[in-house]
């Protein structure tokens, strides 16, 4: 037999078993896909675009928001839900075609990027002086980008102390009563770490932005005026740094929710691990759930008394948009008294809006009334489109001196090297 | 006969092996299901089983989150982007494995050298080309971009490399065209190796989310792993829900792995040619 013929046996015998069904449906299937694709296309003119990252709770407001907003100006939204993950590479994407949206909404320190880019539309001629006293200045500043006002807050935030009012009890402590001072926090600290069972007064997390509460209330700066020179190596910064590190390594109080692979500190409060956390209002809604019984109250007080840091996101108008006005009457109109009371009393979240600052009472809204305090003696971040890169030099070093293999004045001194060399290179 | 006990010995040991293994590998999933049914922020709390259990998750990603419509579109795009892009790369295959033509060898190596490029290169450029054309907000933006696979390409031509000519010679002698050698022959030949190309893509376009998320506008062309982006907001996590959508995500991986696995095995065990 020679090959030729042996592989024409084979071969017939192959034939039989191909499978030609599957092959046919799969080429059949495939091209209806591919036609039904066609009908994507096709919806009515919109005279705004939103792009928008609200949650599953903030979308449907929003989207009354938007609907009582087209009523009133006799136009249409067109409001498209994009997951916070993939915003920022989508509007960058689409401003390099130029089929960027009127509005976005950004958080603070994607605005600086974008502002430094030089796609955002400044708004000092659309936004009166009168109508930015009612915005809560802190937020206000998050959306000033070189002296220019480039957008306006939506939300806003910080961060205050949460505590276990269950082990505060069992601690021998006032459950009505987080402690008012760092020092305090120490000594309750103590009390309530058992470390044979797991058990630690803090949990703290590693990177800057979570840091912030510590430094702002040693009254460290962050970048110097100018913004080309990190300052959180001075005397102060360094004070706020070591009494993080000494939460774990000297008091041993804090649990080491900072360590890839530790007991994260949401984590840890939620199965009782961590007395107190730091954490920000979104996280009452789920904590509540979980029906642990828990207090809220302000950042420990430091020399510079208690201070927090503030996150939250913008509206922003891109330069293109062929609606300059009716963008930033949307703009001022989310922001505007009325809608911010309805916010806030809807979704328990603080208004940027200080008019509307009284729709929080702490009857009703007993955790939320201290964040909003809170919020009076707030720091805004200085606006640098570097924020990402400035976390990245720092966080690691911070870990180092949380381990040990650094004091806390030595990886501070390095990372603000680093970062000024980051800062300089521009 | 007297080495059977050592045998014996060596086998247990395999299968506990493989036992522990197997319960690495399955955790997550187990994890998985148990937080799908778990009430919504008792994701992270000590009771490993849930005390309530709830179908709730489900209902509510599948009614109130349109994950249903997702996951069509995915089935959609993962489907035919897998079918057209392993249909091609088997096409290209079999020409740079069997047929000599100018410049061959250079032209393959010019394509491999484009895998050292990193996917997210092109992902400006195609978005600009997929514009130009008002394909935005179609599935055809989602799909085409992809179909032309250098990976699988490489894939299919090693593998077709090692089928003998004399196949596709007798093939000849006996009158098939072009075209039946490939559909006869390399095709059914190669089937181990175009059904893991097949999920090998499928995979990836089940996984993708950058891309479907740029050329998207509009939620109802939304997939997969977009929709569950969604249950993630700037501070946390609906992991209750995210848990409960991806129960539902791997289904088709799972099945697909399933079946597919039968060609695996077939593939070694299959000899066509003798002596």
């Amino acid at each position: 037999m020679t090959k030729a013929t042996a592989a024409r046996g084979a071969l017939r015998a192959m034939m039989r078993t191909a499978p030609k069904a599957m092959v046919r449906t799969a080429i059949v299937a495939g091209a209806a896909a591919l036609l039904l694709g066609g009908c994507g296309g096709g919806r009515e003119q919109a005279t705004l675009t939103v792009w928008q990252t609200y949650n599953d709770e903030e979308s449907p407001v929003f989207r009354e928001i938007v609907a009582s907003f087209e009523e009133a100006h006799g136009v249409t939204v067109e409001v498209v839900r994009l997951p916070f993950a993939g915003a920022e590479p989508k509007i960058q994407t689409a401003l390099t075609t130029r089929t960027e949206p009127d509005i976005a909404r950004v958080d603070v320190s994607f605005l600086a990027k974008l502002a430094s880019k030089n796609a955002l539309l400044s708004l000092e001629e659309y936004v009166p002086r009168e109508f930015r006293e009612e915005i809560l200045p802190v937020a206000l500043s998050s959306c000033v980008y070189d002296r220019q006002l480039m957008g306006l807050p939506d939300q806003t935030n910080g961060l205050c102390l949460f505590y276990n009012r269950e082990l505060f009890r069992q601690a021998g402590l006032d459950p009505d009563r987080a402690p008012a001072t760092w020092d305090e926090l120490i000594e309750y600290g103590e009390r309530l770490t058992d470390a044979d069972e797991g058990v630690f007064g803090i949990g703290v997390r590693n990177s800057l932005w979570w840091s912030l509460p510590f430094f702002y209330t040693h009254g460290a700066q962050f970048l110097s005026a100018d913004g080309r020179h990190c300052r959180l190596n001075s005397k102060e910064g360094i004070a706020a740094f070591q009494l993080k590190v000494d939460l774990h390594r000297k008091h041993g109080i804090e649990g080491g929710a900072w360590r890839s692979g530790g007991i994260q500190n949401d984590l840890g409060f939620q199965n009782g691990r961590y007395a107190m956390i730091l954490n920000g209002p979104w996280a009452v809604e789920n904590l509540k759930r979980t029906g642990i019984d828990f207090g809220v109250g302000l950042i420990p007080a430091g020399p510079e008394g208690s201070r927090t840091n503030v996150g939250g996101n913008n509206l922003v108008i891109f330069k293109s948009t062929k609606r300059p006005e009716l963008a930033a009457e949307f703009l001022k109109f989310v922001a505007s008294e009325e809608i911010q009371r309805m916010w806030a009393t809807r979704l328990g979240q603080i208004p940027v809006n200080v008019r509307a600052m009284d729709a929080i009472t702490s009857e009703e809204h007993p955790y939320l009334a201290v964040f909003a305090k809170q919020m009076e003696t707030a720091i805004a971040r200085p606006q640098t489109p570097y924020y990402p890169e400035i976390e990245n030099l720092m966080n690691p070093e911070m870990q180092a001196a949380l381990d040990g293999t650094k004091t806390a004045k030595e990886a501070l001194d390095a990372a603000c090297e680093e970062i000024d060399d980051l800062l300089a290179g521009e | 006969m007297e080495a059977q006990p050592g045998i014996a010995i060596r086998r247990a040991l395999v299968y506990v092996g493989l036992t522990l293994a197997a319960i690495v590998v399955l955790f997550p999933f187990f994890w998985m299901v148990i937080t799908a049914v778990k009430e919504p922020g008792h994701a992270f709390t000590a009771e490993v089983l849930p005390r309530h259990p709830t179908l709730d998750n489900f209902r509510r990603v599948l009614s109130d989150f349109g994950f249903g419509r997702y996951f069509l579109n995915s089935v959609i795009v993962a489907t035919t982007a897998a079918f057209f892009a392993t249909l091609f790369a088997s096409l290209a295959g079999y020409v740079f494995a069997k047929k000599k033509f100018f410049g061959r060898d250079k032209l393959f190596g010019f394509l491999l050298a484009s895998l050292m490029i990193p996917g997210m290169m092109y992902v400006v450029p195609q978005f600009a080309i997929i514009n130009a054309f008002g394909w935005m907000n179609t599935y055809r933006a989602m799909i085409v971009p992809h179909l032309a696979n250098v990976f699988g390409l490489f894939l299919m031509r090693q593998y077709m490399m090692t089928i003998p000519s004399e196949l596709l010679e007798a093939a000849k002698i006996d009158g098939a065209g072009e075209w039946q050698v490939f559909r006869t022959i390399m095709v059914p030949l190669s089937i181990p190796i175009i059904a893991t190309l097949f999920l090998l893509t499928f995979q990836f376009h089940w996984n993708n989310f950058l891309w479907q998320l740029i050329v998207t506008n509009v939620e109802r062309l939304y997939t997969v792993p977009v929709g569950l982006a969604l249950f993630r907001s700037q501070h946390e996590q609906s992991y209750t829900l995210i848990m409960a959508g991806s129960c539902i995500s791997v289904l088709p991986i799972a099945a697909l792995f399933f079946f597919a696995q039968r060609y695996f095995i077939e593939g070694m065990t299959m000899g066509a040619l003798k002596g």
